[in-house]
């Protein structure tokens, strides 16, 4: 088990404890230019440092979620979703602001593979050891994952060899071989087929039972009035709204009819 | 439409961590503990998957130094005749080279550990020093057949067992130490300088011929420059390494100066490795 797992029995009474405090949260990255130089410019320019932009993708962004609560993130491409999701990860550094989290984050992201070269089976048990389970613990929920993932007897081959499909499969198994505390989920679900999509959500609905908290970008709007209560909606590195998931994604339409 | 009020309230937030701050040491430390298990797996895979890649698979371990030793033993002990001062040149040239080459692979291997590991790095969080001392405990079990080569070596040539002999695992076991440092330190400058894979092989062939590898340093270098040799931890290690299987005379400070470097980079190693920790998942 993880040194940081809550003790969900001792969650209850009173209004819903917080698991996750986004507070005044900024981002801002470097991003350096590609670009073709000629031999005169190689050397009068190219050993200096790269040109380069930063983009600040999340400006002042606050909110809370509650213990086993469920949110979508939505927004057009570019809008800082993802840039966020990393950011609660702890993977991206914020200039501002500070992320509180209760517990241990797992960042499921698109295209996921641990080691890519490595077998299905190989990176289940790498995973589930760098979240700090015992070996029996990982060895034992095999059989589950093989099965939840559908993947069968591919899990012996190196996860370079799998469709796109399989890959989001398993990299979504891994995260939730244990509930995590805290799940962000980037678009990973995008890419599973209809079936798959189905018992992905069935499972974020369980790990919300069980105290997880659920935080996903999508562009499947249906997918959040399935799953989530809750609904951010962000524009360009703004949390324009956070509210009930009708009510924001009626003003998200009606924002994308007038555009 | 509503724009979002910068009043959220941030109330009962004390059981929650700031994910950006990093772990004081002795939490570090724990999960580090408690992850032991990540680096066994990792390492017994690891050393299962090269013998399978490779035809000859197990044997290649015994092969390859044994085949760096006939180089080595044709050009400087024949061809080039480097043996002043050495009796038995053939076991002299096996310890040191065997010992200079495990940190050699350590340090090569553990600059890969953190780039060759992205797609972990960016899905799980978990304390990343975890990676170097993988790959330490990797080469490690990788290297075992070959400190066994030395012992065939010494009783092969006609060396007489003398009880110093048990004592060359416990120098093993101290340059482990210091290779998982320099495996650290590796790992973290490969992270701001892609090409130190490029660059690590010259180093150590530039360290090959400054440790007395292939020459008794004695018989070569004036007393005066001395010192130099005695300031270079690969040097004290090797000679540590021939003292306790050919005998012969052990000065203090060559002892001092091993464990001095021992402990140096591997705290250093390790703090400075960890100062970086929150960068090593960015591309």
């Amino acid at each position: 088990m993880t040194e940081t797992a809550v003790n969900r029995a001792s969650l209850t009474g009173g209004a819903p404890p917080l698991s996750l405090s986004v507070e005044h949260v900024d981002v801002k990255y470097r991003v350096y230019e590609d670009q073709v130089l000629n031999a005169k410019e190689l050397f009068g320019r190219g050993f200096r440092s790269r040109r380069s932009t930063v983009i600040h993708a999340v400006r002042d962004v606050s909110f809370t979620v509650e213990v086993g609560e469920a949110v979508g993130v939505i927004g057009a491409n570019g809008s800082g979703k993802s840039t966020l999701l990393r950011a609660i990860a702890g993977l991206q550094s914020v200039a501002a602001g500070r992320v509180l989290v209760r517990g241990e984050p797992h960042l499921l992201g698109v295209g996921a593979a641990l080691k890519p070269q490595l077998s299905g089976y190989r990176n289940v048990m790498l995973g589930g050891l760098a979240m700090g389970m015992e070996r029996d613990e990982v060895e034992a929920l095999v059989p589950t994952v093989a099965d939840f993932s559908g993947l069968g007897d591919a899990m012996r081959r190196p996860m370079n060899t799998y469709s796109s499909g399989m890959r989001a499969r398993l990299a979504f198994s891994i995260a939730t071989l244990q509930i995590p505390d805290v799940l962000l989920i980037d678009e990973a679900l995008a890419v599973g087929d209809r079936d798959f999509r189905q018992r992905s959500l069935d499972r974020i609905k369980q790990i919300r039972e069980d105290a997880g908290t659920v935080l996903m970008v999508t562009h499947n709007l249906s997918e959040i009035r399935q799953t989530c209560s809750r609904c951010l909606w962000m524009r360009e590195g703004e949390l324009i709204q956070d509210g009930p998931v009708d009510e924001v994604l009626e003003a998200y339409d009606q924002d994308r009819a007038g555009a | 439409m509503r724009r979002m009020s910068t009043t959220v309230e941030f109330a009962q937030t004390s059981e929650l961590r700031d994910i950006h701050a990093t772990d004081r040491l002795g939490p570090y430390l724990s999960r580090m503990w408690a992850r032991r298990q990540y680096t066994w797996y990792v390492s017994a895979s690891e050393l299962r998957a090269r013998q399978i890649t490779t035809v000859l698979g197990n044997l290649w371990h015994l092969l390859n130094p044994a085949l760096s030793i006939g180089v080595y033993f044709l050009i400087f002990g024949l061809l080039l005749d480097t043996t002043r001062g050495v009796e038995n040149f053939m076991l002299f040239l096996t310890i040191g080279l065997f010992i200079f080459q495990y940190t050699q692979r350590i340090t090569v291997t553990g600059a890969n550990s953190i780039i060759g590991n992205i797609g972990l790095l960016k899905a799980i969080r978990f304390p990343r020093a975890l990676l170097p001392v993988t790959s330490s405990l990797t080469e490690t079990l990788t290297s075992l057949p070959t400190f066994a080569i030395i012992y065939v070596m010494a009783v092969l040539t006609g060396e007489q067992f003398r009880w110093t002999w048990l004592l060359l695992p416990l120098i093993l076991a101290v340059q482990f130490f210091f290779n998982t440092g320099t495996a650290f330190i590796s790992a973290r400058v490969t992270t701001h300088f892609r090409d130190t894979t490029q660059i690590l092989p010259f180093i150590f062939r530039l360290l090959l011929y400054a440790s007395g590898v292939i020459f008794a340093a004695d018989a070569y270098v004036s007393p005066d420059l001395k010192w130099l040799f005695i300031a270079n931890p690969m040097y004290c290690y090797i000679e540590l390494g021939r003292w306790s299987i050919m005998g012969g005379s052990l000065g203090e400070s060559l002892v001092l100066s091993a464990l001095a470097w021992t402990v140096a980079i591997f705290i250093g190693g390790f703090l400075w490795f960890r100062a970086a920790e929150e960068r090593y998942a960015r591309d």
